[in-house]
């Protein structure tokens, strides 16, 4: 049980932040591929940051973000009589942002790749932008929707910095699989660290064999 | 009735048209392409905002710069056909002509459009497995099928084969005639116009420079002619060097001759509406004597 605590808590972990992703990522790409915001591009590179910054970096604003003195810990602190920094919610927050360019960008290259004739034959047709988007932009962008998901989930099992800054090492709360292998490196077992490790790496496999499996082409524009 | 009169200027080209098209007739907008057929087009949909002007139909107002009134496209009860087709390729021939209808009784309507344009047995199948005069048939009865007031058709035959596309003249002819409904239809193919438009609008340059009937537009431009008489072809016998053309004028038969090379260029077929003209250096002239019963022994050569 011990043993696969850290699993467990990794695919929770990953499983919520991949469906925070999905509901919250959707309506905000959504935005970005069709704004016509002149100064889109500063959000755009705001939420591409994570995949330049350092994760300590990250981290360590999340946690200024969600600690005791933050302004969302004190509001989820007013809200919820709990504090964020050092918990499994915390870690959710932290993951969300950290994953956020992984989600976004394929669902974004996905919708802006829908033919905007269609756009306009269903316009045309009297159906709403809200109707159009469920059953024409939604259906038409299937592939860069799974690979965001699968991408962001997958990217989030092996997230290690921003985690062990805003959540450190709490066996069951955040000790999650990659913290896990550091603290039993940490403390010379290497036996037990190995096996996390060829885990994780076969899972990386596995999951990237997926992804390309899905649309090649899709992942390569990305990247 | 339809009343456009707007503005517009794009990077390079200004578009300023003033025209109305005419209740429950096909009207054929024609021009180079470049001439901004197309962008008028998106302008009364509503897919593209003018600078100035405004867009009546009827009573009601789609968009009226000066009062800030601009409809969005969802509430412009127009129906348009795209030149490539634009069908959801997710959806079948049924789902995509459905799309747009929202009341159950329209439903039975739309299936019977799809056996007027000659599709039933395909609502199942997907765009991809349709030819590409199936797909602008799709295309037609999915605009058609909410009954919109205004029918665009942007160059909807222009992505097609030669053969289909005679083919799908008649069809959207009698379809349109048989809906009786206003008709807007961009081409820059002069047999189209005969063959389809009541009334004709020519632009160039973004400009209106005419308008009037077909016959009103064409004839006499191309051929420098005094004679003119149109009608249709009712028969085509060809060597491989002559060929002899028969054409209806109302009730009279007129029979000439001109090279099978002409004919084949032309696409000369039975049914085309074409026009006879003649030179009036060569041309017999005669008077009827009214008083004699046998009118044709007694015709008294002048010339």
């Amino acid at each position: 049980m011990n043993f696969a605590a850290p699993f467990l808590l990794t695919l929770k972990l990953a499983t919520i932040t991949t469906l925070f992703l999905f509901v919250l990522g959707i309506p905000f790409a959504y935005w970005l591929a069709f704004s016509k915001l002149r100064l889109k591009f500063i959000v755009e590179s705001v939420t591409a940051l994570p995949l330049v910054l350092p994760p300590t970096v990250l981290g360590f604003y999340i946690l200024m973000a969600i600690g005791a003195n933050g302004f969302a810990g004190r509001w989820y602190a007013g809200v919820f009589h709990k504090t964020l920094a050092f918990s499994f919610q915390g870690l959710v927050v932290g993951s969300f942002i950290y994953n956020l360019p992984f989600a976004i960008r394929p669902f974004q290259l996905a919708f802006i790749g829908v033919d905007k004739k269609l756009l306009e034959a269903s316009w045309s047709l009297g159906r709403s932008k809200f109707y159009t988007f469920l059953f024409v932009i939604f259906p038409l962008s299937r592939q860069g929707i799974i690979t965001g998901c699968i991408l962001s989930f997958a990217h989030c099992v092996g997230e290690f910095g921003v985690v062990l800054m805003i959540g450190g090492n709490i066996p069951g709360v955040t000790r999650v699989a990659s913290v896990a292998i550091y603290d039993e490196v940490q403390a010379l077992n290497y036996g037990t660290a190995n096996i996390y490790a060829a885990i994780l790496l076969a899972f990386s496999f596995i999951i990237l064999t997926i992804v390309y499996f899905i649309n090649r082409r899709f992942f390569m524009r990305m990247f | 009735m339809l009343k456009v009169s707007i503005k517009k200027t794009w990077k390079e080209f200004r578009l300023k048209a003033d025209f109305e098209i005419p209740h429950e007739k096909i009207t054929a907008l024609f021009g180079p392409s470049g001439s901004g057929k197309s962008s008028i087009l998106r302008l009364i949909s509503g897919l593209e905002r003018a600078d100035s002007g405004m867009i009546h139909k009827g009573e009601e107002v789609w968009y009226d710069e000066s009062k800030t009134i601009n409809i969005p496209p969802q509430r412009r009860s127009v129906g348009f056909v795209f030149q490539d087709f634009a069908l959801f390729p997710h959806l079948t021939v049924e789902r995509n002509v459905t799309y747009g209808i929202k009341e159950k009784k329209r439903l039975k309507e739309a299936k019977d459009l799809l056996s007027l344009a000659g599709l039933s047995g395909y609502e199942r199948y997907y765009p991809a497995q349709l030819s590409g005069g199936q797909k602008q048939r799709v295309a037609l009865i999915r605009a058609l099928a909410r009954r919109p007031d205004i029918l665009l058709l942007d160059e909807p035959l222009s992505a097609l084969d030669w053969e289909t596309r005679r083919q799908l003249q008649e069809d959207l002819k009698r379809i349109i005639k048989q809906l009786q409904i206003t008709t807007l239809y961009v081409t820059h193919d002069v047999t189209e116009v005969y063959k389809l438009a009541d009334y004709v609008i020519v632009l160039e340059s973004g400009k209106v420079i005419k308008r009037g009937t077909p016959e009103e537009i064409f004839m006499g431009r191309r051929l420098s002619t005094r004679i003119q008489i149109v009608g249709k072809v009712v028969d085509v016998e060809s060597d491989s060097i002559m060929a002899a053309v028969t054409v209806m004028h109302e009730d009279q038969y007129f029979k000439t001759l001109i090279d099978t090379e002409e004919v084949r260029r032309l696409n000369l077929v039975i049914g085309d509406d074409v026009v006879i003209g003649a030179k009036s250096s060569d041309v017999i002239l005669c008077k009827v004597l009214t008083e004699t019963q046998d009118v044709l022994n007694n015709i008294q050569q002048i010339a």
